[in-house]
């Protein structure tokens, strides 16, 4: 690629989509392919942020990978979550990774939370109108201004909506949500914000093929995430196991039998 | 019928670096040097938000003198490049050098070729890792690219700033020794340079993907103490 230089009438500005139209680095989606899923993913409000738990299976006819990242930094203060194709959803990832961050290089300045969230509707749109490989991101984060955890969830044709309380966006998503209309509380802390979270992804992993669970075998347990004031953060792998592994025992000491305070 | 009149080319070139010379020593000059564990670019500029130092990826850094507005768009350009690149094939594939000569062709052709040369100097920076060194690449109005060792001066008064930067450097001190000999050099004997006056950008790794960081007021008081 030569250097990329606009005149002032052609110039697609700070947004990295635009230029890369331009510059003939995407080629619009027309392909139809049965190809991976990726899965159950949830975001949970609580006082000091939001957090997310998703699972790490990919899926076709089969399982196609077992520990794929569904949940990813879109920047500092921002998580990004994708279901539908795996394939499409990765580079979603991608793209708006790059594009928040030439925003903010090419102005000088960062993008407010609901830019981000806005500025992904005409790519969901685009995608979702023009393949077969659909995607539906969740974007979740600490909004800089107001101080506060937001959560925007998206549909088919790109609309944007706030969401107040949760989120959720996959094949499991009628478990998943179930548990987190059950189990939500406002003002709820960081820890039991997760362990709901975390418990809405064992439901789905339960009944929804399509979902992974955790993995004890191979030591593969969904993703945790928190983003408040302190940024995006990542559980590691000794929280996340503790987490699945007491759902998991209370579960196996009443041999299957799930609610009231058995959850 | 409209005359041409015949220009040696040898006059023309010439006419075309005074004029380009002539609008790039109107600006105030830029250093950038190296230090033991990064690059630091101080720019004399008294606004604080039309910058002269800006990021371009995760280890390069631009900064140019001249007219704002013609090195702003090479700046932008820089940008998407390195952005384009980094999407199409991978992060670790953006490098400063390629960034470099695309500048250098673009201001050679222009010289050569536009309307009239652009009114700028500009630099590349690279902060080095296990597979890249640590650079600096300087690229003059006429697109004459030079690949500058420890330290680089751009603008007007480059040569004498350049004298006394040398003469006050000797081999990679840290940040803050290197900065008040940037600041000195810069400042000549005669005068002080208010920190309000100055705007500071640097390379440095700390743990993130992202290395440029600008330095503010109460940093710079701090680190020149």
């Amino acid at each position: 690629m030569g250097l990329p230089l606009f005149d002032a009438q052609s110039d697609p500005g700070p947004s990295f989509v635009r230029f890369a139209e331009l510059a003939g680095l995407t080629t619009p989606p027309t392909t139809t392919d049965l190809s991976a899923h990726a899965t159950t993913v949830v975001a949970v409000r609580y006082d000091g942020g939001v957090v997310l738990v998703g699972d790490r299976q990919a899926t076709s006819y089969y399982v196609a990978n077992r520990d794929v990242r569904k949940i990813e930094a879109a920047d500092r203060y921002t998580a990004l979550a994708i279901s539908g194709s795996a394939a499409r959803g990765l580079e979603f990832i991608r793209l708006a990774q790059l594009s928040f961050e030439h925003y903010e290089k090419m102005s000088d300045a960062a993008l407010s939370l609901e830019g981000k969230a806005n500025y992904l509707s005409p790519l969901i749109q685009r995608n979702n109108l023009t393949s077969t490989l659909v995607v539906l991101p969740l974007l979740a984060g600490w909004d800089l201004t107001h101080q506060i955890g937001r959560i925007f969830e998206y549909d088919g044709a790109g609309g944007c909506y706030e969401r107040q309380d949760f989120s959720v966006i996959g094949s499991g998503t009628p478990y998943a949500d179930s548990t987190l209309r059950l189990g939500f509380r406002t003002q709820m802390s960081r820890e039991e914000a997760l362990e709901l979270a975390a418990l809405a992804i064992y439901e789905a992993a339960d009944n929804d093929p399509s979902t992974g669970g955790p993995d004890f075998v191979r030591g593969i347990y969904p993703m945790m995430v928190t983003v408040g004031a302190e940024g995006f953060r990542e559980l590691g792998v000794e929280v996340t196991e503790a987490t699945f592994r007491a759902i998991n025992d209370r579960r196996a000491a009443t041999r299957g039998v799930a609610g009231g305070n058995l959850r | 019928m409209s005359n041409y009149f015949y220009v040696a080319p040898e006059q023309l070139i010439k006419d075309r670096a005074e004029f380009a010379q002539k609008g790039i020593a109107r600006g105030r000059s830029i250093i950038a040097a190296i230090y033991d564990v990064g690059v630091v670019m101080v720019a004399e500029n008294p606004s604080a938000s039309l910058y002269k130092i800006s990021e371009i990826y995760d280890r390069i850094a631009f900064a140019g003198v001249g007219k704002y507005n013609e090195f702003d768009r090479l700046r932008e350009a820089g940008i998407r490049w390195a952005d384009g690149t980094g999407f199409t094939y991978s992060r670790e594939d953006v490098d400063a050098r390629a960034l470099a000569n695309y500048y250098a062709q673009h201001l050679g052709d222009m010289f050569t070729e536009g309307q009239k040369p652009l009114e700028v100097e500009i630099l590349v920076a690279q902060l080095g890792n296990k597979f890249r060194p640590t650079k600096l690449y300087r690229i003059a109005y006429e697109g004459t690219i030079s690949d500058e060792e420890r330290f680089a001066v751009l603008g007007g008064d480059a040569e004498t700033i350049k004298g006394r930067f040398a003469a006050l450097e000797n081999g990679p001190l840290n940040l803050g020794e290197t900065l008040a000999h940037a600041v000195a050099a810069l400042a000549g004997p005669d005068r002080q340079l208010p920190i309000s006056d100055l705007e500071v950008g640097v390379l440095e790794d700390r743990g993130d993907r992202r290395t440029f960081a600008r330095l503010d007021d109460a940093t710079l008081a701090q680190l020149l103490e």
